[in-house]
């Protein structure tokens, strides 16, 4: 397995925030994991890309042990649910950070950033300041900016959380339409059971600091409480 | 990361807490007689003598009067602007002009005071041009006098551009366009909307602040010390003289209203930021 | 027509003060009752900056001593600031912080006097600053402390996983970004220097002539015409810093 997690686990004072978690994901994978706000998912992506410490439990990547690895050598990318764009930064220089702090060629940058924006539809921005965008496009240089560095794994924490309904269903179709070509392996946190089918290869439910997987989502659709809500919803209307 | 980060709170807390915490502890021995120039050995004597003193009384409470005064028409003078007028401070030369006064120290300001009021400034030679005076006895004291109007004159120039600003700036940052629209469609009056969102919201959020000047008016130094009366003083300049005297027996006594002062600050610092959490 | 009245009155009242430092300070006999003085001449600002040195000596020492103090304290705060404001002791630490900011610096001054006459470092200039540091430290970090919010640890933290190590973070995001508060905190430090009179006195013992010090003697001295000039002189560095950008400069208290 490409991402392996084994016994995690992290309290903070008497609270068990996280309790013998395990976790296996293959490469070019994307794990939806649902949970309500509070269930540990945050500090749990924390603990993947190296910015929280576990007290205890092993992250490996290809088969190498993460946990003594620093945050900015880990080239794990942790969206948070603000896309945060450098405010003195314009479009063009947010996506292309992660490639100047690697002191990349100019020219090389130059092109590989006029390609993410295409594929972001943002090459008309490019000159324009981050308040100066949309919501859903201030999320897809968000999206850009992670995506240039090829991380070995991409952490989304609710991204599309602050957009509206229809902003948010566009972005879904762009998400996975970019990771059709640009494949990563991902985990994607969402409190929205609709948007993690979707989004998601594997499902995964989290509750009070225990993640629990499904085998594929066929499963999930069939054992899961909230789907069958869901569905004699729908159906009794 | 570690190491710059245990010398720099090192350095702020050796120059910060330490300075003030020796200040204070040499006060402290100094006015229980451990210390200083008549060391007669521990004694109460010395902060008996000071609690007991009407004088310090009187100047903590002529410093409360200082400052109480000056706050009222200061504020009132600021809300009345920015309540009436408060375009005039966003855009234009009104809106470079009010932050002018501010680069005046309270040195300069209460030099300009003293060229404005005294009996021979300024307005007792203009009302002589214009012939409302005609003998200079008549002029009224304003500089040097016990109700210390040169003083709270001259606080009050420099607080009341300082409230309009943020004033300003608190109306413009705290969307009180859109709690004021939101009383207007509750049926609320311009008086009402005036006395019941703005004036309040603009008090309340600028609560921290304003103690916070009271508090610099009621320690002000400079400006008392060049118009205050002699039979009255500020507790600033009330300290530094008592320090200063040729009087040994009155240094004690001065350090004892240090060391006072410093814990009546330190309980009001610890209630306002145990407020504004 | 109200706002223009308004207006002029206001422009006046705020104006009012400089004109009349400005007049007095080409003045010479202003005798009761006349307006004016009754010369104009240039020969108190000949003879202040030019024949007699000691005035330009206090503006360079007092350029000196507030722009090192202002850079310096605008350095460490802002260090400071950070670990403070993500510290877990966030509260005590303020509370440390506001102490000094509150405390009359003329009182703190006469205090701690006893140390700075024991260690020799009274009456130098070296002693003045670091008694200004005093003051003016504690009161950077109340700047910045706004500065440091949540937001900005987050965008610490997602520069870090973008493969940024501390240097590139600083260097690249949060210098740039803290722009306005270095120059909030430097103009504002400056001001504090600039005009500090009790503290500079009583810790220079008479010795360290700063501007403002040679404002208070002139008035002391009665000589109104030389006090004008070197309020003026004292003035302008604010209005400099003012008219670069009035945004930057006074946000006092917040």
């Amino acid at each position: 397995m490409f991402l392996e997690i084994n016994d995690l686990h992290k309290k903070f004072g008497a609270e068990n925030v996280l309790s013998d978690l395990n976790l296996q994901l293959g490469e070019r994978q994307m794990l939806s994991i649902l949970g309500r706000s509070g269930c540990g998912k945050t500090t749990l992506l924390k603990i993947i890309a190296g910015l929280e410490q576990s007290d205890g439990g092993i992250i490996k990547i290809a088969g190498k042990v993460m946990n003594e690895v620093s945050a900015h050598q880990r080239n794990i990318v942790y969206m948070y649910q603000e896309p945060l764009l450098f405010p003195h930064l314009n479009v063009f220089d947010n996506v292309a950070f992660g490639l100047r702090l690697r002191k990349m060629l100019r020219a090389t940058i130059e092109a590989r950033v006029s390609e993410m924006l295409d594929a972001l539809e943002l090459s008309e921005q490019a000159r324009k300041m981050p308040h100066q965008l949309s919501g859903g496009q201030r999320q897809r240089v968000a999206f850009g900016r992670a995506l240039i560095i090829n991380p070995q794994v991409l952490l989304l924490d609710e991204p599309f959380g602050a957009l509206d309904t229809e902003t948010r269903q566009a972005m879904q179709v762009l998400l996975i339409r970019i990771m059709q070509t640009h494949p990563i392996t991902a985990i994607f946190v969402t409190h929205d059971l609709k948007e993690a089918i979707i989004m998601g290869d594997r499902i995964g439910i989290m509750e009070k600091g225990k993640l629990a997987i499904f085998p594929d989502k066929k499963t999930f659709i069939a054992q899961n409480e909230y789907v069958k809500k869901e569905i004699n919803f729908w159906q009794n209307l | 990361m570690n190491i710059i980060r245990l010398f720099n709170l090192t350095l702020f807390l050796l120059t910060a807490a330490v300075p003030l915490a020796l200040a204070l502890g040499y006060a402290l021995l100094y006015s229980l007689g451990a210390t200083g120039v008549l060391n007669e050995g521990i004694t109460l004597v010395n902060w008996y003598k000071t609690l007991i003193n009407n004088n310090l009384w009187q100047s903590i409470g002529y410093s409360i009067y200082i400052a109480f005064i000056t706050m009222i028409i200061a504020i009132g003078l600021a809300l009345w602007a920015v309540v009436r007028h408060g375009n005039v401070f966003r855009s234009g030369y009104t809106a470079f002009l009010i932050y002018l006064p501010l680069t005046l120290p309270a040195t300069v300001m209460g030099f300009y005071s003293f060229q404005l009021l005294a009996k021979s400034g300024l307005l007792s030679r203009l009302a002589f041009q214009v012939g409302l005076l005609h003998d200079l006895a008549y002029f009224p004291i304003l500089i040097n006098d016990l109700w210390g109007v040169g003083i709270i004159f001259t606080h009050i120039c420099m607080a009341t551009p300082f409230f309009i600003i943020l004033f300003t700036n608190l109306y413009h940052n705290e969307n009180l366009k859109d709690f004021i629209a939101l009383a207007q469609t509750l049926g609320a009056k311009a008086s009402q909307v005036t006395w019941q969102i703005i004036i309040p919201v603009l008090l309340q959020k600028s609560f921290a602040t304003l103690v916070l000047y009271f508090v610099f008016i009621m320690s002000s130094y400079e400006i008392p010390l060049l118009l205050g009366s002699q039979s009255r003083q500020m507790i600033s300049v009330f300290t530094i003289e008592k320090l200063q005297r040729f009087n040994l027996q009155d240094i004690p006594q001065a350090y004892a209203i240090s060391v006072l002062y410093g814990l009546l600050l330190i309980i009001l610092i610890i209630n306002l930021l145990g407020r504004s959490k | 027509m109200r706002k223009y009245f308004f207006n002029i009155i206001l422009s006046i009242l705020i104006l009012l003060p400089f004109l009349v430092l400005t007049v007095l300070s080409f003045g010479r006999n202003w005798t009761h009752p006349s307006v004016l003085p009754a010369t104009f001449t240039f020969d108190n600002w000949r003879t202040l900056l030019l024949t007699q040195s000691d005035l330009s000596q206090s503006v360079a020492l007092s350029l000196f001593i507030s722009i090192s103090i202002s850079a310096l304290v605008t350095l460490l705060s802002f260090f400071t600031s950070k670990f403070i404001s993500f510290s877990r002791w966030r509260r005590r630490w303020l509370l440390i912080a506001y102490f000094p900011y509150v405390f009359p610096p003329v009182i703190l001054a006469a205090c701690v006097q006893y140390y700075f006459l024991r260690l020799g470092w009274a009456g130098s200039t070296g002693g003045v600053m670091l008694a200004q540091l005093f003051i003016t430290y504690p009161f950077g970090i109340i700047i910045f402390t706004s500065f440091w919010n949540e937001r900005l640890h987050n965008m610490e933290q997602l520069v870090a996983t973008l493969g940024g190590n501390t240097w590139q973070t600083y260097t690249r995001v949060l210098l740039p970004m803290a722009k306005g508060a270095l120059l909030v905190c430097f103009f504002q430090t400056f001001l504090i220097s600039w005009f500090e009179y009790g503290l500079t006195r009583l810790i220079g013992v008479g010795k360290v002539q700063t501007l403002t010090l040679k404002v208070f003697q002139y008035v002391n001295e009665a000589n109104i015409f030389y006090a004008a000039l070197a309020s003026i002189l004292l003035a302008m560095p604010p209005i400099l810093l003012l008219w670069i950008n009035k945004k930057f400069v006074f946000v006092k208290f917040n």
